[in-house]
């Protein structure tokens, strides 16, 4: 065979492998957020540091807010150009999961959360004992108090008790200096229901207990009644507490600028509220819930992100996903044993959940503010994941609203919400 | 002849009348199929089961779903018509303003006035927040140089949604000032000049020519400015998520939460039927009433 022919045969082989060589190779995935854009940058650089081992792999981030996560979620997730991964809040996961939108975790990567993350956390990313996500953080909610303010009030220590907790609020309260004792937060559902939940389970309550609501027990009526004693004395006012579509807004603004003397609010916002007070933020320390006339200990609620994998993505983009996630929480993707994803996690004052992350961080975990967090883990009642949750919540935070802005007694407002959530988790549970 | 006309203007007419067919009726269809459905919208339409009127007493019914729809009814409902009140009379204001021939500036108001309308709404959404902002927004701080004392607006149900329509009315008068321009423009001069030589004062003209004249137009704005007002749902996303308690949960946005969210597509879609059903007999009693007008 001449060169010439030799030259043609090499060139038209070589033409017919590239474009299966570049199809099995090359895989772009995304990933689904509502971090802010610093956070986000932090993912894109691990992601750069994966491609690094993986060069085939191409991971883009999008970002929306977290207002408009779900929607997201449920418009795109549907079809194969969706996003590839979601960083998801567990309340959705068992819709999600019903709907298909979400891949069962391969066995590979199932056994290493089972083995790598505590029991509750696990349970929290499952659906009938399926995983369907990698957990990546925890929040849970604790009482942020401003010490400089406490001082001006003269007082000496942070509420253990609701008695105490009233009491504060009362001498923390200025209406002239347009200053409140305790800050509610409205127009957000997690963060109306999230610390009413808190207070009602420091109080011995519970929100759902054998997949029922028990808005209707004793402990939640004087959860409802503390709402609108706080109300009503003046101590927390509804018009301070309203929240935006990215869950800033008035509440937190009045917080950092010294106008709310107490709040209830999980460890992630850490870095809004060094963002917002500066070198003020050393004024501001975490305690636990105070514990209710019914309560025996303090007590309060926790909840889990997780990160999944669309159920409708292409097999090869799944598994990329997949092996981009397993890096992303492996010890070694981050530094000094600590995965990247604990990494990004921390620089936001997130929880990791990850065992190993939790030791890895153990120095950072215990700053002033952190610390009072991870103090409260061990007692935290995870927020109840059932189908139907999030219709529940926005239905609860409706009542709870309503209450705040005096609409309802606190009567009525456990009534309504009672009989709420026992119609809307019957009909999903259908 | 008549045939062949007839069968090129079918011919001439048919992809104008399939385009809508395909893009405007069938989803219309589609929406009031999924009404009597249960549907996820999350799963094929085949999953879809008949329920007949179910959701549509489930959205009428005492639950929190009906509940929650009949406010997001009554807020729809405030809404357009306090835009419609406020923005025609400004637009008729404003276009008589900038129409004065002897007015110096005329066109650069018209352009300031137009201007608004051409701002995207996450801008204005943006910018508008901060003015309601309860501590440091700008509209409280020069109400307090006036010794009033600082107003909740958003923070408030019973402000929030009135500082909305605000907002709106804002953004869209520019835009219904140059429709009233429009319509002034087809009114002859002589009739102002007859008017004049009888004594008529600027009130009498206005009464008795200026409006009468632009009946047409105002119909039109009307009827645009309700359905701009009816389909409202930036604001709301952006900016108070359908609160505080409600008062700003407009039907748009309340569908996207049921309808997405939620994926209940035979709720959302009864609740879709609903406003369309609401709008158009709204615009129907309009045209009626001008049309009734006419004849007078």
């Amino acid at each position: 065979m001449s060169f010439a022919w030799t030259s043609k045969l090499a060139l038209a082989a070589g033409l017919a492998i590239l474009p299966a060589t570049a199809w099995a190779q090359s895989v772009n995935i995304s990933y689904l957020t509502h971090w802010s854009p610093e956070t986000v940058a932090l993912l894109e650089a691990a992601a750069k540091d994966y491609a690094k081992t993986n060069p085939d792999v191409s991971v883009t981030v999008r970002a929306v807010p977290f207002g408009d996560l779900l929607t997201t979620l449920r418009s795109q997730g549907g079809g194969s150009d969706g996003p590839t991964i979601g960083g998801i809040y567990d309340l959705w996961l068992p819709e999600l999961a019903r709907d298909k939108l979400v891949a069962p975790a391969p066995d590979a990567v199932a056994s290493e959360v089972k083995a790598s993350w505590p029991a509750g956390i696990t349970s929290a990313a499952s659906v009938g004992g399926t995983l369907y996500g990698i957990p990546n953080e925890i929040d849970v909610y604790a009482l942020n108090y401003n010490k400089a303010l406490f001082k001006q009030a003269g007082i000496a220590a942070p509420p253990k008790t609701w008695d105490e907790f009233k009491d504060a609020a009362k001498k923390l309260t200025n209406k002239e200096a347009g200053q409140q004792g305790f800050g509610m937060i409205n127009s957000w559902a997690a963060g109306v229901v999230h610390p009413f939940a808190s207070l009602l389970v420091s109080n011995g309550g519970e929100l759902v207990k054998d997949g029922k609501p028990a808005l209707d027990s004793p402990q939640a009526t004087q959860t409802f009644q503390l709402y609108e004693d706080l109300i009503k004395s003046g101590a927390s006012v509804p018009a301070m507490a309203t929240a935006d579509a990215n869950t800033t807004g008035p509440f937190l603004d009045n917080f950092v600028s010294g106008k709310t003397g107490m709040i209830i609010m999980a460890n992630w916002w850490e870095s809004a509220l060094k963002t917002g007070m500066g070198k003020k933020f050393a004024d501001i320390a975490t305690v636990p819930i105070p514990v209710g006339p019914s309560g025996d200990k303090p007590h309060s609620i926790s909840y889990s992100w997780m990160t999944v994998v669309n159920a409708n993505a292409g097999a090869a983009e799944q598994k990329a996903a997949w092996d981009f996630l397993a890096w992303l929480n492996n010890p070694k993707s981050g530094k000094n044993g600590a995965s990247a994803m604990s990494d990004i996690l921390m620089s936001m004052g997130i929880l990791p959940s990850r065992l190993s992350d939790i030791d890895a961080h153990k120095n950072k975990l215990g700053s002033e503010f952190l610390s009072g967090y991870v103090s409260v883990l061990t007692d935290a009642k995870p927020f109840p994941v059932v189908p139907g949750g999030q219709e529940f919540s926005e239905s609860l935070q409706q009542t709870i609203e309503a209450l705040q802005y005096g609409q309802v007694s606190a009567k009525d407002a456990q009534a309504t919400a009672q009989a709420d959530a026992t119609s809307i988790l019957e009909r999903a549970a259908k | 002849m008549i045939q062949r006309y007839r069968a090129s203007a079918g011919v001439m007419l048919a992809p104008a009348v399939t385009l809508i067919g395909i893009f405007i009726l069938l989803p219309m269809l589609l929406t009031v199929w999924l009404s009597f459905q249960d549907w996820s919208t999350q799963t094929p339409f085949s999953s879809a089961s008949f329920i007949g009127l179910d959701n549509f007493r489930e959205i009428f019914g005492a639950s929190s779903v009906g509940r929650d729809f009949k406010v997001a009814l009554i807020n729809t409902a405030i809404y357009t018509a306090l835009s419609v009140i406020l923005i025609l009379p400004l637009s008729v204001a404003f276009g008589l303003m900038v129409y004065q021939h002897d007015v110096a500036g005329g066109t650069a108001l018209r352009t300031v006035l137009f201007s608004t309308y051409m701002v995207p709404m996450i801008a204005v959404a943006l910018v508008w927040s901060k003015l309601y902002s309860p501590s440091e927004g700008p509209l409280n701080q020069m109400l307090g140089l006036i010794g009033i004392g600082p107003q909740p607006f958003l923070s408030s149900p019973g402000s929030a949604l009135v500082s909305i329509v605000f907002l709106n009315v804002w953004q869209q008068v520019g835009y219904f000032t140059v429709l009233a321009i429009a319509g002034l423009t087809q009114i002859p001069g002589s009739l102002y000049e007859a008017a004049k030589l009888d004594g008529a004062n600027r009130f009498e003209q206005f009464r008795f020519i200026t409006l009468p004249l632009m009946r047409r137009t105002l119909l039109f704005s009307a009827v645009i400015a309700i359905i701009n007002a009816v389909q409202v749902f930036e604001p709301v996303a952006l900016i108070t998520q359908g609160g505080p308690v409600g008062s700003t949960n407009v039907l748009t946005y309340h569908i996207r939460r049921v309808g997405i969210e939620r994926a209940q597509g035979g709720l959302g879609s009864a609740m879709a039927v609903m406003l369309m059903l609401s709008l158009i007999v709204v615009v129907c009693a309009l045209f009626a009433l001008a049309n009734r007008k006419d004849q007078e």
